[in-house]
């Protein structure tokens, strides 16, 4: 990102102790991957139904709000239609399954296809013009429409009552899928795969042509980065991550609503990603847990819990702007360059 | 007659919206905090009115207690929480949505769940030529005019009415110019509360009163701010009228449970094709 003004002492450094530090740098990602398997593994190896229960929960958000991340941190456009896609894909791959009698894992493909479809077709439009405010206002516009429309066919959705889902995805790979542990497998693997996305866009061409868009469009254009292409295939591809992990929860919660899709499963989103670290791989994460977490581990009435967490948003967008994984980074980047 | 009646609803409905889309368009469109607390200020302006009601003190010093108690609230809110997030829609954005969290659950605990409703200052309502009127409808189509009129007056007449306008424009040039930007900011912000808290008497005499009552105005100031083009007043009250009567003329013509509807299908519309909004003269601006 910005380059440090204050690098110059750099220079004064002695060179083993410059490459000893930056190769424990370079050792951090590996880090935060070991930690996440450690997390991961914690519910699938021991502890009880609760914790399988919450963990299979938090890993959904997490991959949630890691697909979100792909438009939001690295593209940098406002796209307030998230968990729209995230609906569409529990309802689509729903209605598939039970009515036309789909396998799940027949239903996902199409599921994502239809919400990539949508996507583009919003999308193009919107992000035509500069995106930014407008954009933020058409896509939450198409997800409340979206939520409107889910609540009212009654024929296909159910209504606003919402609709039972009464069927187990399929075993993948020989891995069975029907228990509460594999549930909790299933959601692991979509925010793997949700991350695993992440990491090959971040390494690629495409995703450095994303920063510089969203650090600064004309710039990016005069670079020869196709600007709309970029931000409408940054989108696409967030969205249809989104209505993948949506095919996820239909199984898990045996029952979508279309409260699913209202705009607010978006904004507390962005606030999970702001307060992790927007733009970073673990931030998203991290953001999930502490916003999940901290719920947890307050054991006192529910709304007081969210009024803790709703002080400690409020101190974190004050005192660190960047999020958490944004302040370890500028930490870990000017330790390496030798500076406290 | 049938279509004299809706329109006149729709007119009512659409005051309500104009009245909450002012604040949003003084505090976002001309001072750039994107304040998602707002809807929270309408809220809670409600439950005021319910409890001076209920101890017996009547509307109208319901309607001064609201919109002072908010226009409080909202200065404690900027000197603590906003005043630090100028210039950063996200850092803003998330902070509110802490508030928000905060003073709903804090409200929800206080207040209960229970929908509340509170005796309106006319009740009954009155015939003329053939129509049949609702009277603490008409009365709050009558009040909105007021308010409105008075913060377009307030605006354009009064010299810290001409500094906001002037920050609005542009902020550096208004601090050069020797305006005090810290202390109108503060006053934009105390205005716009002020206004959410009239909204919100008005909205409690009308309908049930909840704390989680707070996301439809809210949301629905947002978009009129952006319809009526950022930071324009007469914009975002014309676009409040417009909506209001949409929606009332598609939910009694089309469908009453597409209510909501047909405003983001305007909305949709109005983006891309009419994209500097009714009086907006910048048409781009970044969130």
């Amino acid at each position: 990102m910005s380059v440090d003004a204050r690098a110059a002492p750099v220079l004064t450094m002695s060179p083993e102790r410059v490459t000893m530090r930056e190769r424990i740098v370079a050792g951090v990602p590996w880090a935060g991957w070991i930690v996440l398997a450690i997390l991961l593994a914690i519910p699938a190896l021991g502890g009880g139904r609760y914790l399988v229960y919450l963990g299979t929960l938090i890993a959904l958000q997490a991959a949630l709000a890691t697909s979100l991340n792909i438009v939001m941190g690295y593209a940098g456009q406002f796209a307030m239609s998230h968990s729209a896609f995230y609906g569409i894909g529990a309802y689509a791959s729903a209605i598939l399954v039970t009515s036309v009698g789909l396998p799940f894992w027949g239903a996902v493909p199409i599921a994502m296809a239809c919400a990539g479809v949508l996507a583009a077709v919003i999308g193009y439009p919107a992000l035509r013009y500069t995106g930014g405010v407008h954009l933020a206002l058409i896509t939450f516009a198409f997800g409340e429409l979206a939520r409107l429309v889910a609540a009212n066919w009654d024929m296909l959705t159910g209504g606003p009552m919402g609709m039972r889902v009464m069927y187990t995805p399929g075993s993948l790979f020989g891995l069975e899928l029907g228990s509460a542990k594999g549930l909790y497998a299933l959601a692991a693997g979509m925010l793997l795969v949700c991350l695993l996305v992440t990491e090959v866009i971040q390494r690629s061409r495409f995703g450095r042509g994303l920063v510089a868009v969203r650090e600064d469009e004309t710039l990016a254009a005069f670079l020869g980065v196709n600007v709309v292409g970029y931000k409408v295939a940054a989108y696409v591809i967030s969205s249809m991550l989104a209505a993948m992990v949506g095919c996820a929860y239909a199984p898990i919660m045996n029952f979508i609503s279309p409260d699913l899709l209202s705009a607010h499963e978006t904004i507390s989103l962005i606030g999970v990603l702001i307060l992790g670290g927007i733009g970073t791989i673990a931030g998203p994460i991290i953001g999930t847990l502490l916003f999940f977490g901290i719920p947890e581990m307050l054991r006192v009435a529910r709304l007081y819990r969210l009024v803790v967490l709703g002080v400690v948003i409020v101190l974190v967008a004050l005192f660190m702007p960047k999020g958490i994984a944004g302040v370890l980074r500028d930490r870990v980047e000017r330790w390496k360059r030798g500076l406290r | 007659m049938d279509l004299i009646q809706t329109l006149l609803d729709g007119l009512m409905v659409g005051g309500l919206y104009a009245t909450v889309a002012i604040g949003v368009t003084l505090v976002f469109g001309i001072m750039g905090i994107l304040n998602f607390a707002h809807g929270q200020m309408v809220m809670l302006g409600a439950y005021t009115a319910f409890f001076v009601v209920s101890a017996g003190l009547g509307f109208w010093p319901a309607l001064l207690i609201g919109m002072v108690a908010m226009g409080a609230l909202g200065l404690v809110l900027e000197r603590v929480v906003f005043r630090h997030t100028l210039g950063d829609h996200m850092q803003g954005l998330t902070a509110s949505l802490g508030v928000i969290m905060v003073v709903e659950n804090l409200a929800a605990a206080a207040f209960t769940h229970d929908p509340r409703t509170f005796e309106p200052p006319l009740p009954g309502s009155f015939q003329i030529v053939g129509l049949t009127l609702s009277s603490q409808r008409m009365l709050v189509l009558v009040l909105v005019v007021v308010l409105v009129v008075a913060c377009h007056l307030f605006l354009q007449k009064t010299r810290i009415g001409k500094a906001i306008r002037a920050m609005g424009q542009n902020r550096t040039g208004a601090a050069l110019v020797g305006i005090q930007t810290t202390q109108v900011t503060a006053v934009v912000f105390v205005l716009g509360s002020a206004m959410a808290g009239a909204a919100g008497v008005l909205y409690g005499s009308l309908f049930a009163i909840t704390p989680y009552m707070a996301a439809a105005p809210l949301m629905k100031g947002f978009i009129l701010t952006v319809l009526g083009g950022l930071g324009s007043v007469p914009g975002a009250v014309l676009a409040g009228f417009l909506l209001g009567v949409a929606e009332s003329l598609g939910s009694r013509y089309l469908s009453a449970s597409f209510r909501d509807g047909y405003g983001f299908m305007l909305l949709i519309i109005a983006l891309l094709y009419f994209r500097r909004g009714l009086f907006g003269h910048r048409g781009k601006v970044r969130v």
